[in-house]
């Protein structure tokens, strides 16, 4: 529940919705992973994102899974890669992070309806067409999380948590391998598969 | 106090409210709240409403009080359930008597220098333009019970304060200026951006 003081100490990093889909392979590592961002307000302005490591374990594997940045704002790219991304270590730490290059994306667009069955991300540019797709949808779920709870370990994080328990990455309409698995937040399992919406970033102390 | 991670209630909505309440003369003169809905019992939506002559007990086009809306049940629910609740609208004779039209297109325009946004929304023949200039810093805000607007829900979301802001439909500008409010404690403008907004339904403890 939300602290008794109605406005919350500390400088907004960034603000909107940020869904994801982190599929396993049998051996229990990342097969595929992705983040898409829909930013209302940043430094770099507001617009959005998809990252892709169709391949996390190397440099990619063409078209067929590209590891990759495309987006309506390269300002806010290279914001969200230096200040946000570069801060969690699953994706920092994996070998695409460094050789990614940023592409305009042609068109963005979301569908289906997040208390339904199904919701989708689509982005497409420069001969790519990736499809994000959560289906088996729960309830959701508000969280307030304190630096020691969240992914760069410096943020209070607002969200409304929505977990998929079935979720797949399609690249020019191929499925990537993987499933998804479980994972804990905040002491609760869930999947790794969210959406998440209303979410902001505020780093505590800083004006 | 301490924050509880999980929030146990209901989250009812979140999406976007950005709203412009303009004064003349001591009154309020002008409410125009657009609502994009990201997640909703009743799905997502987009849709605006504005009180141009709140004392007219007419609607559209006899005087400037309407609702445009994409999903009429979400918005139905939204003026039902948050909007009327407001004593400066819902008190109001115009409220009551608000045409409701058919949204065709909505276009949003965050500024890239982040000092100004508009919205643009249009559809059964008219044009609604809401402009906010002079952006300031974003405020986080999380707020109980006893704080939100409605008294029945906890809410949280990010405030972006405007210094002007105007509403014209079909070309023209209702009149009105921003004046000063007190909200959450503060003295803020009664033009703002609300982003990331979220509203969660608490039972109410017994005794």
């Amino acid at each position: 529940m939300p602290l008794s003081d109605p406005l919350t100490p500390g400088r907004v990093d960034w603000t909107g919705e940020n869904p994801g889909i982190l599929l396993r392979g049998p051996d229990g590592s990342f097969s595929a992973m992705s983040l898409f961002f829909r930013v209302a307000w940043s430094p770099a302005g507001a617009g959005q994102l998809l990252l892709l490591y169709g391949d996390p374990n190397d440099a990619g594997r063409g078209v067929s899974a590209p590891n990759v940045l495309m987006g309506d704002n390269g300002r806010l790219a290279e914001f969200l890669m230096q200040e946000f991304i570069g801060r969690l270590a699953a994706f920092r730490d994996a070998p695409p992070f460094h050789g990614l290059e940023y592409r305009p994306a042609r068109s963005i667009r979301s569908s289906g309806d997040p208390m339904g069955r199904r919701y989708t991300e689509t982005v497409a540019g420069d001969g790519l067409a990736i499809e994000l797709v959560w289906e088996d949808l729960e309830t959701p779920k508000a969280l307030e999380l304190v630096p020691e709870q969240t992914g760069t370990g410096r943020h209070v994080m607002f969200t409304v948590l929505v977990p998929a328990r079935r979720a797949r990455i399609l690249v020019n309409g191929r499925q990537l391998p993987g499933e998804v698995g479980t994972r804990v937040q905040a002491g609760m399992e869930t999947t790794t598969a969210f959406l998440y919406f209303s979410e902001t970033w505020i780093i505590p102390g800083a004006e | 106090m301490k924050r509880t991670s999980i929030n146990s209630g209901r989250v009812e909505w979140c999406g976007e409210s950005p709203c412009i309440f303009l004064e003349q003369g001591g009154r309020e003169a002008v409410s125009a709240l657009v609502f994009r809905v990201a997640l909703s019992p009743h799905g997502r939506g987009c849709g605006c409403i504005i009180l141009g002559a709140p004392d007219d007990g007419a609607g559209w086009p006899l005087a400037p009080n309407l609702i445009l809306a994409d999903n009429q049940p979400l918005m139905r629910w939204i003026v039902d359930g948050w909007v009327g609740g407001m004593p400066q609208l819902g008190d109001r004779s115009g409220f009551r008597h608000m045409t409701w039209l058919d949204l065709d297109s909505s276009v949003r325009l965050p500024n890239a220098d982040r000092a100004r946004h508009s919205e643009t929304l249009r559809g059964s023949g008219v044009e609604v333009e809401l402009s906010w200039n002079g952006l300031g810093v974003p405020i986080p805000v999380e707020a109980d019970r006893e704080h939100s607007a409605t008294g029945r829900h906890e809410m949280y979301s990010v405030f972006v304060e405007a210094e002007a802001a105007s509403v014209a439909i079909n070309g023209t500008v209702l009149p009105g200026s921003v004046a000063d409010r007190q909200l959450f404690g503060k003295t803020m403008k009664s033009a703002f951006l609300a982003l990331s907004q979220t509203w969660v339904s608490v039972p109410v403890k017994e005794g």
